[in-house]
């Protein structure tokens, strides 16, 4: 009862704001004139017709997809450098000036220079989400395989535990925590590259979309695009969230009792 | 069965050279339940993990059954002192004690059973699906007990085991590490600073000097087979025992070494 309750009361603290935000919007824009500031009623109209219907899936669909193929390509990319770069002391100390340097170039700036090469196509636009996400895992993983617990690692040698199963039962575990940090940045850089490559040369995409509705100003279709960005950032944040629940589990679990201890 | 021959451990930290260990000789006869004990910073650790393997001697080294040690052997498990770190706490108890045995490839079969009986002869039957952190600190640490047992060494190696527990789950657990070695007729090496623990575990007593450690003194424990902790601790040879080697470990703090040493 009391459990339903306060489940209640957390929907309504977390719904509140949002819920002020969009009625006030909504007033505020009522009876609108401005060209670049239609009323919310229309713009969600718009939004209705347009993303709710089949006519979505030849722009949402690809976007989706570029979006899933590079951010899992730059996940495995970057835990499978990382991990022998954060069990090396040599080959960190080799590969970091080149790392750092690789980081610190905004990937929007590869763009230009991947159409030379890989063309306008899906390509150049999931190359671009794996060069902007790789970095987060990769470096989380870096610092999570160098916190590995020397007790543990003990223990591993002491029972003569094989290579490849210290690497599954020891390794990725234990970097995992912070191995989902760094998913978790990755995620938000993701879908922003996602649009951006889709900003500057393609033919599909809702990046593409965006920047079509702005150019031939329909206005209403441009913001409703923009919600549905934003709406699937909240989507993918709450799959990020279950996924990370359920896998950390044993994690979230030893962080309470060593809080109550 | 065990030997430890001539053994010394520099660590050289580049500028500066700290001798841990400068020449420790000892035998372990099979089945023989054999305690350490030393002041703090005599290099208890270090000499364990020499004889476990899990550190190269600067010279000198161990046979363990005729062969030489250059790592972990498949013959010994070590229980370690930290236990809330010596265990995976992203595996359940079942598998925490299976994963050494599932390197040992043996029937699946023969695995559980072996985990069954481990966990069940250190009384904890009932927890095999619970998480390590969701068990009291003396419950972890049988449950590293039961995952050396389970391996079926020939020498169990225990650092410190009991340090970190309370006192009436140090007596029980104390209790039963001597009922587990009279079953399985183990050869047991048990390392602490605890007076009163070697001298009710041990079958000898090795006393370690201060940093860089020899071996001061070898004292064979006399008392009967049969210890329960309240009888056996009010023994007068317990009372003689333990105040010997204790003036002996006031000693060794004071730097008194024995000639030669």
């Amino acid at each position: 009862m009391s459990g339903a309750l306060s489940i209640a009361r957390r929907g309504a603290v977390m719904l509140g704001l949002p819920a002020v935000l969009i009625a006030a919007w909504w007033i505020a824009s009522a009876g609108s004139d401005s060209f670049y500031f239609p009323p919310l009623a229309t713009i969600l109209q718009t939004f209705v017709t347009l993303w709710l219907t089949p006519q979505a899936i030849p722009n949402v669909l690809p976007s989706l997809s570029r979006f899933a193929v590079g951010y899992f390509a730059a996940a495995a990319l970057g835990i499978a450098i990382g991990i022998p770069v954060g069990s090396s002391r040599n080959l960190r100390s080799t590969i970091e000036p080149v790392l750092e340097f690789l980081r610190a170039i905004p990937p929007p700036v590869l763009i230009p220079v991947l159409i030379l090469f890989a063309g306008i196509g899906d390509e150049m636009k999931i190359l671009v989400i794996v060069f902007g996400c790789v970095w987060p895992v990769l470096l989380n993983t870096v610092a999570g395989v160098r916190a590995l617990d020397e007790v543990l690692e003990d223990v591993v040698r002491c029972y003569r535990i094989s290579p490849l199963a210290r690497l599954w039962h020891f390794v990725l575990p234990g970097a995992s925590p912070q191995i989902f940090t760094g998913l978790r940045q990755s995620l938000s850089l993701g879908v922003i590259l996602m649009v951006v490559s889709e900003m500057f040369a393609a033919s599909n995409g809702i990046g593409f979309a965006l920047v079509q509705y702005q150019r031939t100003f329909a206005i209403p279709e441009m913001w409703s695009g923009i919600i549905l960005l934003g709406l699937i950032g909240i989507a993918l944040s709450l799959i990020f969230r279950a996924v990370e629940a359920w896998l950390l589990a044993w994690y979230h679990g030893l962080r309470r009792t060593q809080r109550a201890g | 069965m065990l030997e430890v021959k001539k053994l010394r451990k520099v660590y050289d930290g580049g500028s500066r050279t700290v001798e841990a260990i400068r020449d420790v000789n000892f035998k372990v006869s099979q089945g023989e339940l054999v305690c350490i004990v030393g002041p703090s910073g005599a290099g208890k650790t270090t000499l364990l993990k020499c004889i476990a393997g899990l550190l190269a001697p600067t010279s000198g080294g161990v046979i363990l059954e005729g062969n030489a040690v250059n790592g972990p052997p498949p013959a010994m498990a070590v229980v370690f002192q930290e236990y809330g770190r010596s265990l995976f706490p992203w595996m359940t108890v079942h598998d925490n004690v299976a994963l050494p045995l599932k390197q040992k490839k043996m029937p699946a079969e023969r695995r559980e059973q072996l985990v069954r009986d481990a966990l069940a002869a250190v009384d904890l039957a009932n927890v095999h699906g619970a998480y390590p952190w969701q068990l009291s600190g003396g419950m972890q640490q049988r449950v590293a007990i039961a995952r050396a047992v389970a391996y079926e060494p020939h020498v169990l190696l225990m650092d410190e085991p009991f340090a970190a527990v309370d006192a009436q789950t140090r007596a029980d657990l104390e209790d039963l590490i001597r009922a587990l070695w009279r079953k399985l007729k183990v050869t047991v090496l048990f390392v602490t600073h605890d007076i009163d623990e070697s001298v009710y575990l041990g079958q000898r007593v090795l006393i370690m000097s201060h940093a860089p450690t020899v071996i001061m003194e070898d004292v064979t424990i006399d008392l009967p087979g049969e210890r329960t902790q309240l009888e056996t601790r009010s023994l007068p040879c317990f009372g003689e025992l333990r105040k010997h080697i204790y003036s002996q470990i006031q000693l060794a703090k004071q730097g008194w070494r024995p000639p030669g040493g």
